[in-house]
């Protein structure tokens, strides 16, 4: 009786704010409500955080972060989100988790809150999101199931997306005359020549490590060699001439990279460069503005930042994390709002401000932001080859990275060889198709 | 009639607690693991909705090359750490046996490494082995020698020597105190024979320490086959698979790859290669302390 | 056994000097780091002469400060409550085991209903099963199987008083982890005490037992406080285990009731490599095992040597 007479109280309190201030405040609803949410441990993370006491400031909703490295991240994930209730009202993924997510049916499709009046805002101006990162990370269901096309939807939006770019020494290069990489072949040549003229230091800092870490570092260099994982058909390709290349890409300059490069993963990688100890490192945009903080830089102000090098083509790679809402979450709609807000314009330059990455265009011509980053221009040239397919996003896309990352991991520590590794490869990855019935039809 | 009917009662009463808790904590799961492996299975599946698949998982894994070597690795591991650490510690302990003052305190130095979290041993040789910033590659520079890269080219050999920094000290202070209950009367007659040290060691010390020696090795082997946290801190199996050894894989296959039914057809195999092992060793030890029972006699009666 | 001229040789003394030096040193090393900020550890060029700082300690432990340390933007690193969690699974999990093991040990002994040698050998069965091996079936078990209803009169309690959301499952909550770490250390800790409890001079329980105490007041009052020195063993090996396990308790942990080896584990990937922390909450998590080491170093030996040499 009490409790009836309670939630009618609260009701008609809602009720009357609703009425009282129907366009004031789209958040009143929400405040008071604590969304749990679940982010990587990544600088565009981190500097989201710094942004998050804004929100809740603006808008009363309350936000506990669940922070997590992001291979663990995807762990957690995957038992949580196979519960009937689950914990997380918001979570951020790996662009190679939208398959296995959206395939078990576990994220929610964002239509029906963008045509909820009350929740979508009319000045979110979707248009300035970046394509590229928009279609690789956020939508499903178009060509080839992963990629947008006239059946595809959205389920997620990116956020805290990633292409990658060649960082390099300004003042090592100038001083051996080692022109900028513009291609493979200077990169290549680079890579080696500097430890020779440069006594102590790498060539270029790269991920290595096994497994997953090996199968990255391996597939930056795939696509710009012209390189594909599966045809059109589905076919495994890696064993072809531009597979080879990639490896042997990836394995010169591993040879040539500073000391314990074998077991880098990208955080060692970046350090080792961050130190002075390589010349070059060419990986996500992300670890970029931690080389111009002093506080854990040693080479601030040194570094000139180009495009990832051409090869038979241009194609950086397309990744990071986009921030979608699980189909088990409790507050859903709170949950788009704090999305929404993220990724709207103010919050996106805000989280840029504070060293993320931008996923519109109106951020990277922010006036402010080319001022603090300098290399925020570059990027932004970057992401107009940004490649959305270097990297298949399938569901049993786990297992085959799994697979290419142990056997690149063995070519580089115990000289395999290339081709034969490869076509090992592709030979259990076609069974592994065959098993997940991508042959049905053929 | 009622206390007779409590008194039989009585040890079903205290056993009943412990026999539930194993029961539905380790004999179940054991069972449902088994069961498990027999089903292609993943994390977000209960074990119901998972296909049953038969022997599939089994063999697959007999032909998988990266089970082989994951396997290898792990054979080498044990080996080398077992047999490593069974010659420093026992030989420490011959060394050693004598009267020192502070050897309580020298001991609880030597036990420090066991009782600190296997976390954070990894931690700490993964620091030392650093490629730059590592004690190891700093002294190395500071006396003009190249830099080695610990954890890249010779990661297994790595990964043992943190094992033996941790392990060797409980070989140690068992063989000691092997050593210190030795009957005085066998020495003392080996001594006025005229034996010397070496003879000592090699006829008398050793065949009497034997029972002890070949448990402990059985149990140091045993947690051979358990390091995980040292080796998924310092390496993460890597470089390769070149550290891999097969808790970690099952670890890895389970959570990273999502095949829990692989990983449970793994465990199984791990199970029966210990359980080989254990059996094996347990004959050997009834059969040694038969043996050592005599030789023990023989030398009493000797003196 | 010693010779007289052994004992002031010079060599013999640099040995035990280096091998000190070589069990110690690298917890020393890491104590010294975890007070130095990152730059000086990168840097090398310091040996010991740095300037100590608590900063590393203070960005671990941020979430229970009262304060807030001004070098942190916000506080990633819940590892207070952590800590917290540890604590309780640790030493729940030790008293339990211990109290369930010590009945068990004491029938085992007096009543003589199954043969020492049976349990001995299953001992070292269930001892020889690695953790890596439960992870499999304890993460589906503990997440599917042994679960409340939700809507059932239990479940439905639990979640009322508790809170959460969906099933009530061992997964995810404290008494889950600890009835995993009970089950595992039971068969050593039955092992070891069985040990003691035979040197108790039976007459001792019978007289107790002429005085009108049932089998339980015979055991609780006179047994127990008998074999305390086994119990000690046996609390220090169990707890340690509970307080250092990280595999089992990844996979059944979650948000709020990580220990401290899967923060550890987590901190040491990815992004930076922050050595200054790491070291920080390495040595926080040695600490307890270290105090322990130091005051009951002559326990754990007893307890090593019982385990080993009663096979």
């Amino acid at each position: 009786m009490f409790k009836g007479l309670k939630t009618t109280a609260v009701g008609l309190t809602t009720a009357a704010i609703m009425a009282g201030a129907a366009y004031a405040n789209p958040y009143e609803e929400y405040a008071g409500t604590t969304l749990i949410v679940n982010f990587p441990a990544h600088p565009h993370y981190n500097a989201a955080m710094k942004v998050l006491p804004e929100f809740t400031k603006e808008t009363g909703i309350e936000v506990e972060v669940d922070q997590l490295p992001y291979l663990k991240m995807r762990e957690r994930q995957t038992l949580e989100l196979a519960q009937d209730e689950g914990e997380y009202d918001l979570i951020s993924y790996v662009v190679f988790s939208k398959a296995d997510y959206v395939f078990a049916d576990q994220l929610e499709n964002l239509a029906k809150y963008f045509m909820n009046p009350k929740l979508a805002d009319p000045n979110y101006d979707a248009g300035d999101l970046i394509d590229g990162y928009v279609e690789n990370i956020g939508v499903a269901g178009g060509f080839k199931g992963y990629l947008p096309g006239p059946t595809g939807s959205l389920f997620g939006i990116p956020f805290g997306s990633e292409t990658s770019v060649l960082a390099y020494r300004k003042d090592i290069f100038e001083k051996h005359g080692i022109p900028t990489p513009e291609n493979y072949d200077q990169l290549l040549d680079a890579a080696c020549k500097i430890p020779e003229v440069e006594p102590g230091m790498g060539g270029m800092a790269s991920r290595a490590a096994s497994g997953h870490q090996a199968s990255h570092a391996f597939l930056l260099h795939l696509a710009p060699l012209g390189g594909r994982v599966f045809d059109d058909a589905w076919n495994p390709i890696i064993n072809n001439a531009a597979g080879v290349e990639a490896a042997n890409a990836l394995k010169t300059i591993v040879d040539c990279g500073p000391e314990g490069a074998m077991s880098f993963g990208p955080s060692e990688a970046a350090n080792a460069f961050a130190s002075g100890q390589a010349a070059m490192f060419m990986d996500s945009i992300a670890f970029m503005p931690g080389f111009e903080d002093p506080e854990r830089s040693q080479v601030v102000g040194k570094v000139g930042y180009a495009m990832h090098p051409e090869g038979v083509r241009r194609g950086s790679q397309t990744g990071g994390f986009g921030i979608g809402i699980p189909k088990n979450a409790e507050n859903k709609e709170a949950a788009f709002l704090l999305m929404q807000w993220l990724t709207s314009k103010k919050g996106d330059l805000m989280v840029a401000m504070e060293g993320g990455n931008p996923s519109r265009f109106s951020t990277y011509q922010d006036a402010g932001l080319n001022e603090k980053y300098p290399f925020a221009s570059t990027f932004g040239e970057a992401l107009k080859f940004a490649d959305p397919d270097w990297r298949p996003i399938i569901p049993v896309w786990g297992k085959i990275n799994a697979d290419i990352g142990t056997t690149m991991s063995k070519v580089l520590t115990e000289d395999l060889d290339i081709q034969e590794a490869l076509d090992g490869v592709a030979e259990r990855t076609r069974a592994v198709m065959d098993d997940a019935g991508y042959y049905t039809w053929q | 009639m009622r206390t007779a009917m409590a008194n039989r009662l009585t040890p079903y009463m205290f056993m009943a607690p412990a026999a539930i808790i194993m029961a539905i904590a380790l004999m179940y799961p054991l069972g449902y693991m088994v069961w498990g492996s027999f089903r292609d299975w993943n994390p977000s599946q209960t074990i119901g909705e998972a296909e049953f698949v038969g022997l599939k998982n089994y063999i697959f894994l007999w032909n998988d090359p990266n089970f082989h070597e994951s396997l290898g690795v792990t054979l080498r591991f044990a080996f080398f750490v077992v047999t490593i650490e069974m010659v420093i510690g026992v030989g420490l302990a011959l060394l050693l046996d004598r009267e020192i003052r502070g050897i309580s305190l020298l001991r609880t130095m030597f036990i420090l490494p066991m009782m600190i979290a296997p976390v954070v041993v990894g931690l700490m040789w993964r620091y030392m082995y650093h490629p730059t910033v590592g004690t190891f590659n700093r002294f190395l520079d500071s006396i003009g020698l190249p830099r080695v890269d610990w954890l890249g080219d010779y990661a297994l050999t790595s990964v043992i020597i943190a094992d033996i920094w941790q392990w060797t000290p409980f070989i140690f202070i068992l063989s000691l105190a092997a050593l210190q209950s030795l009957p005085r009367s066998a020495l003392e007659a080996a001594r006025i024979d005229g034996a010397t040290g070496w003879q000592q060691i090699i006829h008398i010390k050793l065949p009497l320490m034997m029972p002890v020696l070949i448990v402990t090795a059985l149990l140091r082997l045993i947690d051979a086959f358990k390091v995980l946290e040292v080796i998924l801190v310092m390496t993460e199996g890597g470089p390769g698979l070149s550290t891999e050894i097969l808790a970690l894989r099952i670890s890895r296959t389970a959570t990273e790859f999502r095949e829990l039914g692989v990983a449970a057809a793994m465990s199984n195999y791990l199970l029966i290669l210990l359980l080989l092992l254990t059996v094996g060793m347990f004959a050997f030890n009834r059969w040694q302390e038969a043996r050592a029972a005599r030789l023990n006699a023989l030398v009493e009666e000797e003196s | 056994m010693s010779t007289p001229n052994s004992r002031a040789n010079p060599a013999f003394y640099a040995v035990i000097a280096l091998l000190v030096f070589m069990s110690v040193g690298p917890v020393i090393l890491m104590f010294m780091n975890s007070f130095k900020l990152d730059v000086d550890i990168i840097s090398g060029t310091s040996g010991l002469i740095f300037m100590p700082t608590i900063q590393n300690y203070e960005q671990a432990l941020c979430d229970v400060l009262w304060y807030e340390p001004e070098h942190l933007d916000f506080c990633s690193l819940k590892f207070g409550g952590a800590f917290i969690n540890s604590l309780i699974i640790a030493l729940i999990s030790t008293a339990l085991t211990l109290v369930i093991g010590c009945m068990a040990a004491y029938a085992l002994v007096r009543f003589r209903f199954m043969g020492r040698d049976t349990v001995s050998l299953s001992t070292l069965m269930v001892r020889m099963v690695p953790p890596a091996v439960l992870l499999v079936p304890v993460f589906g078990l503990w997440n599917n199987e042994f679960c409340l209803d939700r809507d059932g009169i239990i479940g439905g309690a639990i979640r009322d008083a508790f809170g959460g959301r969906g099933d009530v499952c061992l997964a995810g909550t404290h008494s889950g982890i600890i009835l995993i770490y009970v089950a595992m250390n039971l068969p050593f800790v039955i092992w070891i005490l069985q040990s003691f409890i035979v040197q108790v001079p039976r007459s001792l329980e019978e007289a107790a037992r002429v005085d009108g105490a049932g089998p339980f007041q015979v055991f609780f009052k006179v047994v127990l406080p008998l074999i305390k020195p086994g119990l000690a063993a046996a609390a220090i090996f169990t707890f340690r285990i509970a307080w250092n396990e990280y595999l089992l308790a990844s996979a059944l942990s979650d948000r709020d009731t990580r220990t401290v080896p899967i923060l550890i584990v987590n901190n040491m990937s990815e992004f930076n490599v922050e050595w200054g922390v790491i070291m920080a909450t390495g040595m926080l998590l040695a600490i307890p095992p270290i105090i322990f080491t130091l005051l009951a170093s002559r326990q754990i030996i007893t307890g090593m040597t019982a385990g080993a040499v009663k096979g």
